[in-house]
C-alpha cells in the first residue's frame, strides 16, 4: 500500500499532474485521519456513545425483549427509588464500599511505603504482592470459595487450631458480605499499591531526610510528612476502589449469587438479575444509568485530583 | 527505579546504619507476612489440585500432598472439553491483542501527529468515554450485538434472528478497541521525537510511510503495554462471555471453569486442576512482561 503513496517524480507530462495531485489529496492529514479513524471510531460509537444513549431511553420504557420496548415514563425510577430489594442492593453497595475501601486503602498505601525502600528482593515481592491482580476474578472466587468452604475449607481448619468454632462464611448472613470485602481487598491491594508506590516516588527525599534529621522517627515521618504530602493521590486511590467495587460482578456470581437473603446483593448484581434473570431490560436500564451517574460523579473527582497532582 | 535505589545509597553511610537498622528489620517482617498472606491462596490452589481426594477431605491441613497426584488435572481435561475451551480463549484474546495493537497505534497516531478540524472535540467526546465502564452498558451492548444484521438469521436490519449472540465473534466484539489503548499510544508517540518525521517528508515519505515505517518499528514498548492489558482483560473477562455465550462449545476458559460446580457438590480437586491451567499462561506473560508495566503505573487503575 505504501508504493501506491510513494512520491511521483517530478515532471510535467499530463497523467504524471493528475497522479500528483491524487497524492497530495491522499497524503493531506485530514484524509489521513480519516482513514486511521474510522475504524476505531467507529467501534467506539458503536460500543461506547451510542450504547449511553440507547440505555437512557430503555430506562424510560417497559421491555421484555420479545416485544418493541414502549413507553413507560418514570415508572422504572419510581420503582429503582422504592422498590426494597433495589434499595437494599444500594445501600449493600454502599456497605461494601464503606468495609473495603478504608482497609484496603491503608494496607496498600502501608505495603507500599514499606517497599518503597532500597531492599533486597523488592521487585519479586512487588511481583507477588501483584499475583492477585493477574488472576482472574474467576479464579480468585474459585479458590476462596475452596477456602471458605464450611466442611473441609482451609479457613475453618485454621480457625479451629485456635478453638473458633468452624463458620459457614458465605451462607451465613452475618459473614457473607465480609467474607466478599476479604476477597476484594485481597484482590485490589496490588493495583493500589502501585498507584500509591507511582506517588510515594513524587515526593522530595530530602523533606524526609529533614524530618529525621530533625528527630522524626519512621512512624511520626509517615503520618505526619508522608501521608499529607500523598493525599491527593489517596484520594484518587479511594474513587478508583470505590468504583471497581460498583463494578464488581464475577466475585458475587460466583461466591454468593447476590444472597443468602439480598444480603451480598449489590447494584450490578441487581442490573444482571433483572436483565438476565426476569427480562425486564427497562428496569436494569434504570439501575443501570443510577449507577453511571454515581459512578461519572466519583470518576470527575478522580480526574480533578489526579490534575492537580500533576499540575502541582 | 534504578534512579531512586542510586540516591538512595548515596546517602552518608553512618547515618543510614545507625537510624535505620531497626526498622529494617520490622520491614521484612512485615512484607514477609503480607506476601504469605497474598499468595497463600494459590498455593492452597495448586496443592490442592495435586493431592488425591482422601488428602483434600482430611481432617488435618496438609500444605504438601503426600504422594503428587496429577489424576484431577486429567480428570478437569476429560471432564470439560479443555482443548475446545483453550482454543476458544486463545483464539478471542489473540484477536482482541492484535485489534487493540493495531487501531490504537493507528488512532493514536492520528491524535498525536496529525491536524484536522474537530480533532479536539472527537478526543474530548472519547476522553469522556473512558468515564463509563462496561458493566453499566451491558444491556444496550447486548441488544446490539443481538441485532447485528445479517448474523445469526438476521436480516438486513438486524431483525428476526440472534445476531453474534452465542458466536464467538460476539465474545470477541466488544474488545476490538480500547479508548485506554488509543490515549496510551496518543500519550508514547507525543513523546516521539518529530524530527525523524519531518525529515522523512522532507526526504519523500508519505504520511502512511511515516506511520508504518518510522513510528510502528518504534512502538515495541508501548505495543508491549498494551498487548499485556488486552492479554489480561480478554483472558479474564467474565460478564460478556458469560451474557453471549450459551454453547459449551464456544465457552472460554472462565466460563469453563463453572463446569465443575454441580448440583450434587463441587468437583474442588478438578476445579483446583482447572483454575491451575487458567492462570498459568497469565502469570507466566506478567513475570515475563511485567516490566512494561512500570510505566503504566498510574495508569493501572483506569482499566476498561
Amino acid at each position: 500500500m505504501n508504493h501506491a503513496l510513494q512520491r511521483p517524480p517530478l515532471s510535467s507530462s499530463e497523467p504524471l499532474v493528475w497522479r500528483q495531485r491524487l497524492y497530495r489529496v491522499m497524503n493531506s492529514q485530514a484524509f489521513v485521519a480519516c482513514l486511521f479513524l474510522l475504524v476505531p471510531v467507529a467501534l467506539l460509537a458503536a460500543l461506547k456513545i451510542y450504547p449511553v444513549f440507547y440505555n437512557l431511553f430503555l430506562s424510560f420504557t417497559r421491555y421484555e425483549l420479545f416485544e418493541p420496548p414502549r413507553f413507560y415514563g418514570l415508572k422504572n425510577y419510581n420503582y429503582v427509588f422504592t422498590n426494597s430489594t433495589v434499595r437494599q442492593s444500594i445501600f449493600n453497595t454502599i456497605l461494601f464500599t464503606i468495609e473495603a475501601v478504608p482497609i484496603g486503602t491503608a494496607l496498600a498505601l502501608i505495603i507500599a511505603k514499606l517497599l518503597n525502600q532500597s531492599i533486597r528482593g523488592r521487585v519479586f515481592l512487588r511481583t507477588l504482592y501483584y499475583l492477585p491482580v493477574v488472576s482472574s476474578v474467576v479464579v480468585s472466587a474459585m479458590i476462596w470459595r475452596w477456602i471458605y468452604s464450611p466442611q473441609h475449607g482451609l479457613l475453618n481448619h485454621l480457625l479451629g487450631t485456635v478453638g473458633i468454632p468452624p463458620q459457614n462464611w458465605l451462607n451465613d448472613p452475618n459473614l457473607a458480605l465480609i467474607s466478599l470485602v476479604i476477597v476484594t481487598i485481597w484482590g485490589s491491594i496490588g493495583s493500589n499499591m502501585v498507584i500509591f508506590l507511582a506517588g510515594l516516588q513524587d515526593i522530595p527525599r530530602d523533606i524526609i531526610e529533614a524530618a529525621r534529621v530533625d528527630g522524626a522517627n519512621s512512624l511520626q515521618n509517615f503520618l505526619l510528612i508522608t501521608v499529607p504530602l500523598l493525599r491527593p493521590v489517596i484520594l484518587f486511590v479511594v474513587v478508583t476502589f470505590t468504583i471497581s467495587i460498583f463494578r464488581n460482578f464475577g466475585l458475587i456470581f460466583m461466591l454468593t449469587q447476590g444472597g443468602p437473603f439480598n444480603r451480598t446483593n449489590t447494584m450490578v448484581w441487581e442490573v444482571y438479575q433483572n436483565v438476565f434473570g426476569y427480562l425486564r431490560f427497562g428496569r436494569g436500564a434504570a439501575i443501570s444509568v443510577v449507577m453511571l451517574l454515581i459512578v461519572l460523579v466519583l470518576t470527575m473527582i478522580s480526574f480533578r485530583v489526579l490534575r492537580d497532582r500533576q499540575g502541582a | 527505579m534504578a534512579a531512586n535505589a542510586s540516591t538512595q545509597s548515596s546517602r552518608p553511610a553512618a547515618f543510614t546504619m545507625r537510624e535505620a537498622q531497626l526498622p529494617l528489620i520490622m520491614t521484612y517482617v512485615l512484607l514477609a507476612i503480607g506476601a504469605v498472606v497474598m499468595i497463600l491462596p494459590f498455593v492452597w490452589m495448586v496443592s490442592t489440585s495435586l493431592k488425591p481426594d482422601r488428602e483434600i477431605f482430611g481432617d488435618s491441613i496438609r500444605w504438601l500432598p503426600n504422594e503428587l497426584d496429577l489424576q484431577n488435572y486429567s480428570d478437569a481435561f476429560e471432564q470439560t472439553n479443555m482443548p475446545r475451551i483453550f482454543a476458544n480463549t486463545v483464539l478471542v484474546t489473540a484477536v482482541a491483542v492484535a485489534s487493540q495493537v493495531l487501531l490504537g497505534s493507528m488512532a493514536g497516531y492520528v491524535f498525536a501527529r496529525l491536524q484536522f478540524r474537530g480533532k479536539s472535540l472527537l478526543f474530548f467526546v472519547l476522553l469522556t468515554t473512558m468515564m463509563v465502564p462496561f458493566e453499566v452498558l451491558i444491556i444496550p451492548v447486548f441488544l446490539l450485538i443481538r441485532a447485528f444484521p445479517l448474523a445469526g438469521g438476521n436480516d438486513i436490519l438486524g431483525q428476526g434472528g440472534t445476531g453474534l449472540i452465542n458466536t464467538l465473534g460476539g465474545v470477541m466484539f466488544p474488545n476490538f478497541v480500547s479508548v485506554f489503548g488509543v490515549f496510551l499510544f496518543r500519550q508514547f508517540y507525543l513523546g516521539f521525537p518529530k524530527e525523524i518525521e519531518e525529515a522523512a517528508i522532507v526526504d519523500g515519505c508519505s504520511r502512511i510511510g511515516v506511520y508504518w515505517r518510522i513510528l510502528i518499528p518504534n512502538s515495541k514498548p508501548v505495543m508491549g503495554t498494551m498487548a499485556l492489558f488486552a492479554f489480561l482483560w480478554s483472558w479474564n473477562d467474565f460478564l460478556w462471555p458469560l451474557v453471549v455465550v450459551k454453547e459449551d462449545s464456544l465457552k472460554t476458559i472462565q466460563l469453563g471453569l463453572s463446569v465443575f460446580d454441580q448440583e450434587q457438590g463441587t468437583a474442588w480437586a478438578e476445579l483446583m486442576a482447572a483454575s491451575v491451567m487458567a492462570v498459568v499462561p497469565v502469570i507466566i506473560l506478567y513475570i515475563f512482561l511485567q516490566r512494561f508495566l512500570v510505566s503504566g503505573g498510574l495508569t493501572s487503575g483506569l482499566k476498561g
